[in-house]
């Protein structure tokens, strides 16, 4: 097996992940109530450092396989696992630090990002071949609203795991430190409000670099017919706590069926589809 | 009754249906009536209407009061876009003069009112970059416009950067081949330049053949065209006409020729020029008045949405207790 320049980046950026998960984990564990650590908030710090640690080893990764392969991770799956590692890491580790309620949630976001490093861990890191469409300068700005749309997706997922969580005696133990369940919705549904803007506009980005690409700025292929479905059951979401006083646990719910749905529009619907679209050609 | 129309639980519904309807058309099946979408769309649309008139939550806040219009007249654009578009496909070989007749597989709205009978342009050549392993990368195709004082104007064009006249967008494609310029000199009559369009390359390189019958004559005459344009899979190539030959194989009545550019051949029904051999590039051509209406329209309308949850955020501390329902906002 070679071992390409990219590959010990990535592991090693994925070991910080790992400790940062397991500090998490025992910072909520009741064994850990009377440590020090816990008591005075040292080990969020721990998890906060480990995230960025993290962040920074697959930025080194990412770049390193720029270097390697001439474009950036655009098209193969192995590239957009690694990057999605990545900027979900990055853009939680800046919610972790603003927003100190949600901190013990991460032991429900990291897991999900683990996912995603133990499916890009099984991946060849093979060379892909950088399309002609790729060139369009909108490419950038529809991926990065699409990294913020599921990174703020991905902490409401952690704060609607603590609601459903906490219907047991287990997960109350574990979030005893988190707000209440009211703070917790509210806060998980702004991100969803966040989301929605930055889906939006992620859409409106898409559709326009469709335009220049394909000729079309809108043609129901997979991908785009997946992506307006995880917009409108954001939508419908929205709309069902606005009309509807909804139990904690079924909000966390919704949030989690909205995410499941943007992950199979990301990581499923391009890669088992036959449309032109197929997300990068 | 407005307000009735209005509800959320209205909106509800609307917005199921057309997660429905959008399922449903997931890769725009025939089989699929476009009513599964213009039908909760139009639910929704009413819906929006009524709110935006009746609801203080949307009328009295500027945010989402600007968002939901822009929602509003998004579906609005985009019905009027399929009303007035045009969707089609062109093959144009080198030196050609666009034509409207040149246009293949059209699907138009039935406002459809362009000046695409104005639009003058001529083909080029092109070039298109091959990575290792026949990995298609940039097009650069050439026309030629038009200018001031009948001066003519080179632009070169390719996969995102389309061809624009009169609104209309030309975006080349991977369609793309050669061309064997053809005079056919009849026994009786007056002789006859053309073209026969051979499949797209390099898709079909193994297949490049057609046929062709000429006026008044049963007579088959089959092509087959040998191509030497340097193609390989081992490393990058560049396919450009102007560094390729053919040699041009014709059968007709049992009979098979290999003709190289300039020679002939003498069939039946009289004889066969072969005169050159040239490429044709495959377009689509694309014409919808309304996206840059779009485009700016849904943007305003996500800044509204912006500011709106700009100042509700501000107004409730993140780790509050505040309720965000209803309208304690």
């Amino acid at each position: 097996m070679n071992i390409v320049a990219e590959q010990p980046w990535l592991w090693a950026g994925l070991g910080a992940y790992l400790v940062a998960t397991l500090v998490a984990m025992w910072g909520v564990s009741p064994r850990s109530e009377n440590s020090a650590l816990v008591a005075n908030k040292t080990h969020e710090k721990l998890v906060l450092g480990f995230i960025v640690l993290g962040v920074l080893l697959l930025t080194v990764a990412i770049a390193a396989r720029w270097i390697r392969i001439g474009h950036g991770p655009w098209i193969s799956l192995f590239e957009l696992l690694m990057s999605q590692v990545w900027s979900l890491g990055l853009i939680f580790a800046v919610l972790y630090w603003k927003l100190p309620g949600l901190r013990p949630s991460t032991v429900i976001v990291m897991p999900v990002m683990w996912i995603l490093g133990s499916w890009v861990l099984l991946l060849e890191p093979g060379i892909s071949h950088f399309p002609a469409t790729y060139y369009n300068v909108w490419k950038w700005s529809h991926v990065g609203l699409g990294k913020i749309f599921l990174a703020l997706l991905l902490a409401g997922v952690g704060l609607g795991g603590v609601m459903i969580l906490r219907t047991t005696e287990r997960g109350r133990t574990w979030f005893r430190a988190m707000p209440s369940d009211a703070v917790i919705d509210k806060l998980a549904w702004r991100m969803m409000m966040l989301a929605l803007v930055f889906d939006s506009l992620m859409l409106i980005a898409g559709a326009v670099w469709a335009q220049d690409a394909w000729g079309r700025y809108w043609a129901w292929d997979s991908l785009e017919t997946s992506a307006f479905l995880t917009w409108i059951f954001l939508a419908i979401g929205l709309h069902v706590r606005l009309t509807y006083k909804i139990k904690p646990w079924v909000s966390g719910a919704i949030i989690i069926g909205v995410f499941i749905m943007a992950f199979s529009t990301y990581f499923g619907i391009p890669y088992i589809s036959t449309s032109a679209h197929k997300g990068m050609v | 009754m407005l307000r009735r129309l209005a509800s959320l639980k209205f909106t509800l519904v609307g917005m199921v249906l057309l997660a429905g309807g959008a399922a449903l058309s997931y890769g725009n099946p025939v089989e699929t009536s476009v009513w599964v979408l213009i039908v909760p769309l139009a639910l929704l649309a009413l819906n929006l209407a009524a709110a935006i008139v009746t609801n203080p939550r949307i009328n009295r806040q500027p945010g989402l009061l600007v968002f939901h219009i822009c929602l509003l007249a998004t579906v609005l654009l985009a019905g009027l876009g399929r009303l007035t578009h045009l969707d089609a496909h062109l093959e144009i070989a080198q030196n050609e003069v666009f034509s409207t007749d040149t246009l293949q597989e059209v699907k138009k709205g039935p406002w459809h009112s362009g000046n695409l009978d104005k639009i003058q342009f001529i083909q080029g050549t092109y070039t298109v970059n091959y990575a290792k392993g026949l990995k298609r990368g940039l097009t650069h195709s050439e026309v030629f416009l038009p200018g001031l004082g009948g001066a003519t104007v080179v632009q070169i064009v390719g996969d995102d950067r389309p061809l624009i006249l009169e609104r209309y967008r030309f975006y080349t494609t991977h369609n793309k081949g050669f061309v064997p310029i053809l005079t056919w000199l009849p026994n009786q009559g007056e002789p006859v330049t053309g073209r026969i369009n051979m499949p797209a390359y390099p898709l079909y390189d193994y297949k490049q053949d057609n046929s062709w019958i000429p006026s008044g004559t049963k007579e088959e005459i089959k092509f087959w065209l040998q191509l030497q344009t340097g193609m390989t899979m081992d490393e990058a190539w560049v396919l450009d006409g102007r560094n390729a030959t053919g040699t041009l194989v014709v059968t007709s009545g049992g009979k098979r020729t290999e003709l190289e550019p300039g020679d002939e051949v003498s069939l039946e029904h009289g004889r066969l020029r072969f005169e050159s051999l040239t490429t044709w590039m495959g377009y689509r051509v694309f014409y919808d008045p309304t996206i840059q209406w779009l485009f700016w329209v849904t943007v305003v309308g996500v800044f509204g949405l912006t500011h709106f949850f700009w100042v509700k955020l501000n107004l409730v501390p993140w780790m509050d207790e505040g309720d965000e329902r209803g309208s304690k906002v």
